[in-house]
Parts: structure tokens; C-alpha cells; sequence
């Protein structure tokens, strides 16, 4: 070792770990910048009993007592949020799987379609989604004139029950699917079309040439998709801030809108932070399982 | 090629990106160096609001700064519930605007925090003058003997009612119904119109407004102002029967509409005869919302709220408030600004009391003739049936309000959807609401 | 031309009309949404709620087109367009080259500290984003970034939202590595393989990623609300909102007006780029 020529400064940054740290710095420096901070103070806040108006003022974990001790509504908006979640981020990313599928080769015609099926995500959580969501899904809205078409009874409110109202959420979900979609897209493109060729070949059929070359290959993507969607699910707030607000009778009561309230409508700052870290524990473990599970299912390129 | 060309417009835009993220950290610097030199004479000035109101504010900042050179404005509009996000923050970093609007729900909480400046001294030095002002809507912006805001237009609660739809049945409605009177007249009218009726719910100050007339407040010191569950069944009881009996439009509807949209109130719009109301509880200034969002041809009229004693349960409130808050570094001339908007004819003639009928006396009959027909009858209904016949507001909300008006909502919904009997909501109210006060002191 | 070709042929036309049927009834179900927006931005807007059930309006008016763009005392909309541009293109750029410098040195480096820096990505998207705001406007504020652009732009150009930082180091851990190796033999160092090798075969990563970035910025108002205070300066998401005034009357044919303007920068730049997400130069890529 002694007798090695020292190295450089140009071949010292070219080692493996000194290009990945510079490679890595800006992220470094903007998570230390602007997220640590901010992280620690609303983790302190979490601590305390604080109103956004007056100083926060420690009370250890009181919050985090109160909240599984004596708070029902978090409770409900646990529930609610893992059925959203649960339900609503596997049927996404099934759908966004099929039409990137359908919509995959490159002709005009499907250039458009994919523009078209694109579209809702743009809208996202506009006032114009909210207003036609709750006029489609009324007594009197388009949803029941359809079914009247096929004989079912027409004048259900399907926002009104507390059976139903999460539905007309978890739609609106599945409806914007157009992010999943195109990250399939880019990654479809990315399985290199020899493999087709060679399986051609061989003779092999759709559904064969689906489950042997492209399912695996699209596997890590596929991965990606449902852990991003699975954090966006967890922490979905627009859909019910905008549409129901949680009604009727907290059967749509999202955990993040929940959060919000405590924060900024009843000034429970300190509380809100506490809920949100509970939340980020759970967000965390699940995410932990998914990886957990990553090396069983999906395809790794290096072996 | 296709491929270079693509590299080659990614790094010219990453130099110009880098060239505009440059450029902009001077202009940034540039400004808080430049804000720091005039803040004397700059002034922010907050408001909510919809498009009307931000036209004719703006337009009375430029019309003072005309008047007295070297004082500027910047004039920043919100969306309501955008407004309170952004001023709680600013709070926190103690960067709030100089001159705020201010809501009655959360004034007591803004003072407790003294994040407003106490306005006594340049009350009582004549710097603003309220003379012209009636004692009970100055009242309602006192805390513990100090003024830290001056109401920029009074208002009083208002039942709001479909007069077409009820006189083609030949129904008229008259000022001053009492409680069976209301239970009455909207089974008539179900029975007419086929219209139902909708018991305010959302309504967070109709509970208040009948335990008036029995002389207890909704808060009281700490806790809630009622000595028993009891008290607090007025509105369960009338929801329960009003569901029981069918005249209570469908609390479906309530999840089909922005509540508190006058464009989508069961009054103005409803798929059906069973989501349809006859009436709105409402604040007077709410009628002319309500008037443009009708049908052509529908008239709104307007009425009090059904009380068994009109006088101890009818009240004056400010619309909103006007503030000056105390991270101000010229109090002096915001407080100018505010007796400005006040007494100054010149300025409600632009103003033209869209947040509610002008305190000032003087300056309210100078503008009356040049309102049209509905803001004229917002003046005549606060004017000539309300002030006659009211008492002084109630104390403000205080901390944990918020939270009680919450539970007071889910607790209608609960026995709108026959859930709860209208007892078990009272008693849930009253013993969750004192909680929610309690801990509210801490 | 034998009969059994013919028929094939036949057989795949029908296919083909079956498919652009299924494909475009469905799609049509996709944009009902949008187009009753834009319909309804062509309503008188008191007809708006009344006529919600139909979607040709009676009459055609551009009045909401023309009371929208005129904006709000006296700041027009086009104003609010041109802040919204800048501060969405710049942002955008930042996010996407910050992104994929990160993602290379997580995908292709073996270094101490990764797997914290992975897990430091991954934990920073699970916060709501209402709960930091107050923590990062005191912080802003300390760092005297208050009412400038900068909060909404610096950020951004470190590589701080996971999500793209991630999904470009997924898209790079599938460019096979024989590629790196190559290079390196022929000389390139770790920064010359990602720009010479790397970046360029990133291209539908980073379209996607930009189309993303774009559309997120241009739709964030709520950054915009804390930390702009001048009102000239709001971009279009936040400038929407104040059609609508809960306690009194609301302009919502303005409002959808400007709504169905404010999508059409998002769905241009969708459909210019798209065709490089999908045509890829990957393969091609791939094969030399």
C-alpha cells in the first residue's frame, strides 16, 4: 500500500464512491437544506401544544397518547384511508397497465388516444372536477340516468350514503391514471425488441410473449409504480378535500384532510404534526414491506 | 441528429435556467432592500374576496395614495379559506400584512395572541373617528374594554325565502315568526309547493341565536354558556321532527353541494321537489349573492330568523373587520387608512357597501340612493326591522370554537340521517363542546 | 393473393374497427370531464348549475373569456400566465437535470451513505405537504426568501423531489451496464459516461419526468400563497381561485374559462413530447 503512487486529484475523483458522493451532492445539500430543517421543527411540533399563533409549548407525547387513547375520528380516518388506499392504488395501476399495453405502438392514431387518456390527470384537482364529480354521482346525475337505460332504479345519491360516497372517490382516483400510464409507456419501449423477435422465433403466442418476457422485464417499473402510488394513496387528500370534505358522517374522511383540519382549522398545529408522523411510520412500514418483498417478484437486470 | 439537437436544447436551457435562478436571487435581494427603505410609507393591505370586491378595494388604496403622496399600497386578495392559511403562517413568522381583514371567528384568537394593535388610543385622539358609528356594532369588536378593529359594514342574520314560488301559493311571510309559526308555515308550504324546508344546517349560529331569547349564551366562560343538555336541543329537536315529519329536504343533498355557495343552495338549485328548499338562513349581506344566483324572475325576500323573542335573540353583527396588526411599522397612517374607509363618502362611493351597510351613519344614507334595488333592500331590512328590534351581540367565539361548530355539524348530520335522537346529540354536545373549551383555555 | 391471405386481411381490418370502437368510446368516457368543463366555460355563468345535466350550452357566449382574462384590479390574466411560465419552465429544468445527475450516482455508484440517501428520498415524499408548510415558510423566512420566487424555484434544482430522483434511477438501472464498461476501457471517466452515455439514452425518462415537473409546478398554488405577497406576481393555479368567494357569490364561468386556458400549455406540451416517450431512441441505442 505505502508504495502506491499517490493518486491524482483528477483520478481521486474518479474513484466509485467519490463520483457517487459528487454525483449524489445536490440532493444532499437540498435535503439538508430544505428538507431536514423543516422536518425537525414540525417533528418538535409534534412534541407540543402549539396554535400557529402563540409559541408552541412542550408537552411530550400527549399528543401521540391522546390520538390512540382518545380520538375517534383518527381512528375512522385510519380505516378510511387504508380502504382508499387499498382498493383504489392496485385497480390503478391495473388500468394504467392495460391501456399503456393497448396503447403502445406507435401509430397516429394512438398518439391521440394517448393524449386523450392522458387528460383527466391534467385536470387533476380542479374546482371543475369537484363540481362535475358531485353533480355526475348525484340523485339526478348522469351515473343514474345511465343505469335507468338499464333498468335499475335511477334516483340513488350515491354521495349521500356512507356506503357509496368512498366510491365515487376511489373512481375519481382510478380515473386519472395518466401518470402509471405513462411511465409503463417509457419503460414498454425501453424492453428491447429483439427478445420479441427471438420469441417469434420460437413460435410463442401473446399471452406467452405477455408472461415470459414482458410482465418480468416490466417488473421494476411495475415496482416503482405501486410503491410511489402506494405513499400518493396513503397521503391523497385532494379528492375528498375537494369533493366531500369527509361527509357524510366521516365516512370519507381522509387521514391528510383530517391532518389538515387539526392544523388549520382548529389550530391543533402540534396535534396535526403528531398525526402526520404517525403517518409517515406507517407510509414507512408499508413501503419497508413492499421492499421486503422486492427480491421474490421482481426482475433484476444485474443477475 | 435528432438526438444532439435534443442535448444541445437541454444545456442551453440548464444555462438559462442557471442565468434565471441568478437573476431572480438579485431581484429578491433588490426588493427586501428596497421594502426595507420605504417601509415607512408602504403599506400591505390584505383582503378576501371575489373579483367585485377586489376591483373597488384596489381602487380605494390608489385613490388614497392619490391623496397622499408617498404612501403606496400592496393590495394582496385571497380565497377565504387560502386567506386564513396564509395570514396564520405569516403570524408565525411574524411577516403579517399591515392592515388585514378580519372575521369575527377569528378575532378573539388573533387579540389573545396580541397580533393586533390595540386601536383605543387613536380612537380616543380622534385619529379615527367612530363618532358617526352605532354603540352596538362597536361593542362587538371590543375585548375587554379595547378596540382592535373597526367593522366595515354591518349585517344581521336573515332568513332568505323563494317569495315567488310562495306567493303564486298565496303564502305570505311576515317579520317575526316565532318557532310554531316556522313549523307551521313550512308544513303549509310542503303541502302547497311541494318545497321543503332546510333547518340551517352548517348554520353554526343558529343555537346561539334561540338560547338568546332564554337569556344564555352558546360560550360561556371556559365553557359552553348552557347549564344542561337540555338547552341545546332547539335545533336537534326541530331536524328530528322536520325529518320525521317529511318537510326537511333530504340531507343527501347536503353531499351534493358546496355548502355555503349561494349558486348551489337547496333554495337556488335542487334535482328534485324532495331537495328543494323555500328558504335559507343567511346574513343579510348574502341576499344579493343569492338574488343574482336565482332563476330569472325569482324574487328573494327576506325576513328575520324564527325566535320566540325577536328582541333578545335579533343581533347586529360586522360584516368583517378592517385591523391593523402589530408587526405595522407605521401605525399612524394605517390607522388613517382605516378612518379612510370609514367616513370617507368619497371612498364607500366606490366601495358601495359590498361588505355589508357602511357603520358610519352619514356616509350610509349619502349611498343608499346609488345602490340598486337588493342592496337597498339589504339597507331597509337592517335599517328598518332589525336595529328597531335587537340586542347586542354576543360575546366572540373563543378558542375551540372552531372545533365545537364541527361537532355541532356532524352531530345535525347524525340526526338529519336518523343516527342519533335529537336528546343524544344535546347531550353529546354539551359534553364534548365543554371539552373542546376547556382544553381551548389551557 | 391467395383466399387465406385475404381473409387474414379481412379479419384484421375488422379487428382494427373493433379496437379504434372500444378505444375511442372509453376515451370519450376519459374526457367527458374536460369537455363539460370547457363546454360549460361557454355558458352564461348563472346557467352553469341549472344546465349542469346537458352539455351544449343554449347560448354561446365568450363573456366569461373576456371577464376572466381581464384578471383582478386592474393585474390581467395574462400576467398571471407569464409568472405561472416562468416559474414552471425554470423549476422544471431544475427538478429534471438536478434528478438525473442524483439518480446516476445512486443507480451506478457504489458509495458509503447510499442506501441512507435512498431512504432520506424516499422518506421526504411521505410528509404531507401541509404539515411542512409552516416549518419551511420560518426557515424561508430566515433565509430572507420571503416574497420572491425563490422558494418556489431553489429547491427544485437539488434534486428534492424523490419521485423523479427515483424513477430516473430506475429507467438508468435498466440501460445494461456492458455499456459503462465499454466506455470506461475506452477511457470516459464516471462523469463522461453520464453525459456522453448515460443522458442521452435518459431522453423518454427525462421527457416524462418534465412533463410531470411541468404540469405539478403549474398546478402548485400552495407554495405560491405562502410566499408570494405581491398580488401581481401570482401564477395561474393561485389567480383560479379567487373566482370563487365561499361567503358570497362566485364567478364560475370565469373561473371554467380560465381553467380551460390554463390546461392548454399542459396538453400542448404533452402532445409535442409525447412521441419522444414513446418512439424512444433507446433501442436504437441499445443495439450499437
Amino acid at each position: 500500500m505505502k508504495n502506491r503512487k499517490p493518486m491524482t486529484l483528477r483520478q481521486k475523483l474518479n474513484t466509485e464512491s467519490v463520483a457517487g458522493v459528487i454525483c449524489t451532492m445536490p440532493f444532499i445539500i437540498g435535503f439538508l437544506m430544505f428538507m431536514v430543517v423543516p422536518m425537525g421543527i414540525s417533528l418538535y411540533y409534534s412534541f407540543c401544544n402549539y396554535d400557529i399563533l402563540s409559541a408552541p409549548v412542550w408537552t411530550g407525547i400527549d399528543n401521540y397518547v391522546k390520538m390512540f387513547t382518545d380520538d375517534p375520528k383518527f381512528w375512522k380516518s385510519i380505516g378510511v384511508t387504508f380502504y382508499f388506499a387499498l382498493v383504489s392504488v392496485p385497480l390503478r395501476l391495473i388500468f394504467a397497465l392495460i391501456v399503456a399495453m393497448i396503447l403502445v405502438k406507435s401509430s397516429k392514431a394512438s398518439a391521440f388516444y394517448r393524449a386523450v387518456y392522458y387528460l383527466p390527470s391534467i385536470i387533476g384537482g380542479s374546482v371543475a372536477v369537484a363540481i362535475l364529480w358531485k353533480r355526475m354521482f348525484a340523485a339526478d346525475g348522469v351515473i343514474n340516468k345511465i343505469l335507468a337505460v338499464f333498468g335499475f332504479p335511477a334516483d340513488f345519491s350515491w354521495l349521500g350514503s356512507t356506503k357509496t360516497a368512498i366510491w365515487t372517490l376511489i373512481i375519481l382516483a382510478i380515473w386519472q391514471f395518466g401518470s402509471s400510464m405513462l411511465i409503463f409507456l417509457s419503460a414498454l419501449k425501453q424492453i428491447p425488441s429483439e427478445l420479441y423477435e427471438a420469441s417469434d422465433v420460437d413460435g410463442a403466442n401473446k399471452f406467452k410473449k405477455f408472461f415470459k418476457i414482458t410482465l418480468p422485464l416490466l417488473t421494476p417499473t411495475i415496482f416503482f409504480n405501486l410503491v410511489m402510488q402506494m405513499i400518493n394513496g396513503f397521503l391523497a387528500f385532494t379528492q375528498c378535500f375537494i369533493i366531500t370534505q369527509g361527509k357524510p358522517l366521516d365516512s370519507t374522511l381522509f387521514y391528510t384532510v383530517y391532518t389538515y383540519f387539526q392544523s388549520f382549522k382548529f389550530y391543533n398545529t402540534g396535534y396535526g404534526a403528531a398525526l402526520a408522523w404517525v403517518m409517515l411510520l406507517l407510509i414507512g412500514l408499508i413501503t419497508l414491506i413492499l421492499f421486503a418483498t422486492k427480491r421474490f417478484w421482481v426482475y433484476d437486470e444485474g443477475n | 441528429m435528432k438526438r444532439k439537437l435534443i442535448v444541445l436544447l437541454l444545456t442551453a436551457a440548464m444555462v438559462a435556467s442557471m442565468a434565471a435562478c441568478g437573476g431572480n436571487e438579485d431581484g429578491g435581494k433588490k426588493e427586501t432592500s428596497k421594502s426595507s427603505e420605504e417601509t415607512s410609507n408602504k403599506l400591505t393591505f390584505s383582503w378576501w374576496g371575489n373579483q367585485v370586491r377586489n376591483e373597488r378595494t384596489s381602487q380605494i388604496l390608489d385613490m388614497y395614495s392619490e391623496k397622499n403622496p408617498g404612501v403606496t399600497f400592496d393590495g394582496q386578495f385571497s380565497e377565504w379559506s387560502d386567506y386564513w392559511n396564509k395570514l396564520a403562517t405569516a403570524s408565525a413568522g411574524h411577516t403579517l400584512p399591515d392592515i388585514v381583514q378580519m372575521d369575527l371567528q377569528y378575532y378573539d384568537q388573533y387579540v389573545k395572541n396580541d397580533l393586533l394593535l390595540d386601536l383605543t388610543p387613536y380612537i380616543e385622539d380622534g385619529t379615527l373617528n367612530l363618532e358617526d358609528a352605532d354603540e352596538s356594532i362597536l361593542e362587538a369588536a371590543k375585548i375587554d374594554g379595547k378596540t382592535y378593529a373597526v367593522c366595515n359594514g354591518v349585517n344581521a342574520p336573515a332568513l332568505l325565502y323563494n317569495k315567488t314560488e310562495l306567493e303564486k301559493a298565496g303564502i305570505e311571510v311576515k317579520d317575526g315568526m316565532t318557532m310554531d309559526e316556522f313549523v307551521e308555515l313550512s308544513k303549509e308550504i310542503q303541502e302547497k309547493t311541494g318545497l321543503r324546508t332546510n333547518i340551517g344546517y352548517h348554520h353554526e349560529t343558529l343555537p346561539e341565536y334561540w338560547l338568546r331569547a332564554k337569556d344564555l349564551a352558546f360560550f360561556g366562560q371556559g365553557k359552553l354558556g348552557v347549564n344542561s343538555a337540555q338547552d341545546l336541543q332547539t335545533i336537534f329537536d326541530l331536524e328530528e321532527q322536520a325529518v320525521k315529519e317529511g318537510w326537511h329536504v333530504d340531507p343527501s343533498v347536503f353531499t351534493e353541494i358546496t355548502i355555503g355557495s349561494a349558486e348551489q343552495d337547496p333554495m337556488i338549485y335542487g334535482s328534485s321537489a324532495g331537495s328543494m328548499s323555500w328558504c335559507m338562513f343567511a346574513y343579510s349581506n348574502q341576499l344579493a349573492a343569492v338574488q343574482e344566483a336565482a332563476p330569472e324572475g325569482v324574487e328573494i325576500g327576506i325576513t328575520t330568523w324564527p325566535t320566540d323573542d325577536l328582541e333578545k335573540s335579533n343581533y347586529l353583527k360586522p360584516s368583517q373587520f378592517f385591523a391593523v396588526t402589530s408587526d405595522c411599522k407605521n401605525p399612524e397612517e394605517a390607522v388613517k387608512v382605516l378612518d379612510y374607509i370609514t367616513n370617507s363618502v368619497e371612498c364607500n362611493e366606490v366601495l358601495l357597501g359590498e361588505r355589508g351597510v357602511p357603520i358610519s351613519k352619514s356616509v350610509a344614507d349619502v349611498i343608499t340612493p346609488k345602490l340598486d334595488e337588493t342592496n337597498q333592500k339589504i339597507i331597509t331590512y337592517v335599517n328598518d326591522v332589525v336595529t328597531p328590534t335587537c340586542s347586542t351581540i354576543s360575546p366572540v367565539a373563543p378558542k375551540g370554537a372552531s372545533e365545537v361548530f364541527d361537532l355541532l355539524k356532524n352531530l345535525e348530520e347524525q340526526v338529519l340521517y336518523g343516527q342519533i335522537t335529537a336528546k343524544e346529540a344535546a347531550v353529546r354536545l354539551f359534553e364534548e363542546g365543554n371539552v373542546f373549551i376547556a382544553s381551548g383555555q389551557e | 393473393m391467395t383466399k387465406g391471405t385475404k381473409c387474414m386481411k379481412k379479419k384484421r381490418t375488422e379487428r382494427k374497427i373493433i379496437y379504434h370502437i372500444l378505444v375511442a368510446i372509453f376515451g370519450l368516457i376519459m374526457i367527458y370531464p374536460l369537455v363539460w368543463m370547457i363546454m360549460s366555460s361557454f355558458k352564461e355563468t348563472g346557467t352553469i348549475f341549472t344546465t349542469a345535466g346537458r352539455l351544449i350550452p343554449e347560448t354561446f357566449t365568450l363573456e366569461n373569456y373576456i371577464n376572466g382574462w381581464k384578471g383582478f384590479a386592474g393585474i390581467g390574466f395574462g400576467t398571471f400566465f407569464k409568472n405561472s411560465l416562468f416559474i414552471s419552465i425554470v423549476a422544471t429544468i431544475g427538478t429534471v437535470f438536478s434528478s438525473s445527475i442524483v439518480a446516476y450516482g445512486l443507480a451506478r455508484c457504489k458509495f458509503r451513505g447510499k442506501r441512507i440517501l435512498i431512504v432520506a428520498m424516499l422518506l421526504s415524499m411521505m410528509l404531507p405537504a401541509q404539515v411542512l408548510m409552516i416549518p419551511q415558510y420560518l426557515w424561508y423566512q430566515k433565509l430572507g426568501w420571503v416574497n420572491s420566487y425563490l422558494p418556489l424555484i431553489i429547491p427544485y434544482c437539488f434534486a428534492i423531489q424523490g419521485f423523479f430522483t427515483y424513477l430516473m434511477m430506475n429507467f438508468i438501472q435498466g440501460i445494461p451496464r456492458e455499456l459503462d464498461e465499454a466506455a470506461k476501457i475506452d477511457g470516459c471517466s464516471y462523469y463522461g459516461i453520464f453525459r456522453r452515455i448515460i443522458f442521452p439514452l435518459m431522453v423518454p425518462v427525462l421527457i416524462t419526468s418534465g412533463i410531470f415537473s411541468f404540469m405539478w409546478r403549474w398546478d402548485d398554488f400552495l407554495s405560491a400563497l405562502l410566499y408570494i405577497n405581491d398580488s401581481a406576481k401570482y401564477p395561474v393555479s393561485l389567480a383560479l381561485k379567487l373566482f370563487s368567494d365561499p361567503g358570497s357569490s362566485s364567478d364560475y364561468g370565469a373561473m371554467f374559462a380560465m381553467a380551460t386556458l390554463s390546461i392548454l400549455p399542459i396538453i400542448l406540451i404533452f402532445i409535442f413530447l409525447q412521441k419522444y416517450i414513446v418512439e424512444g431512441i433507446s433501442t436504437s441505442g441499445l443495439k450499437g
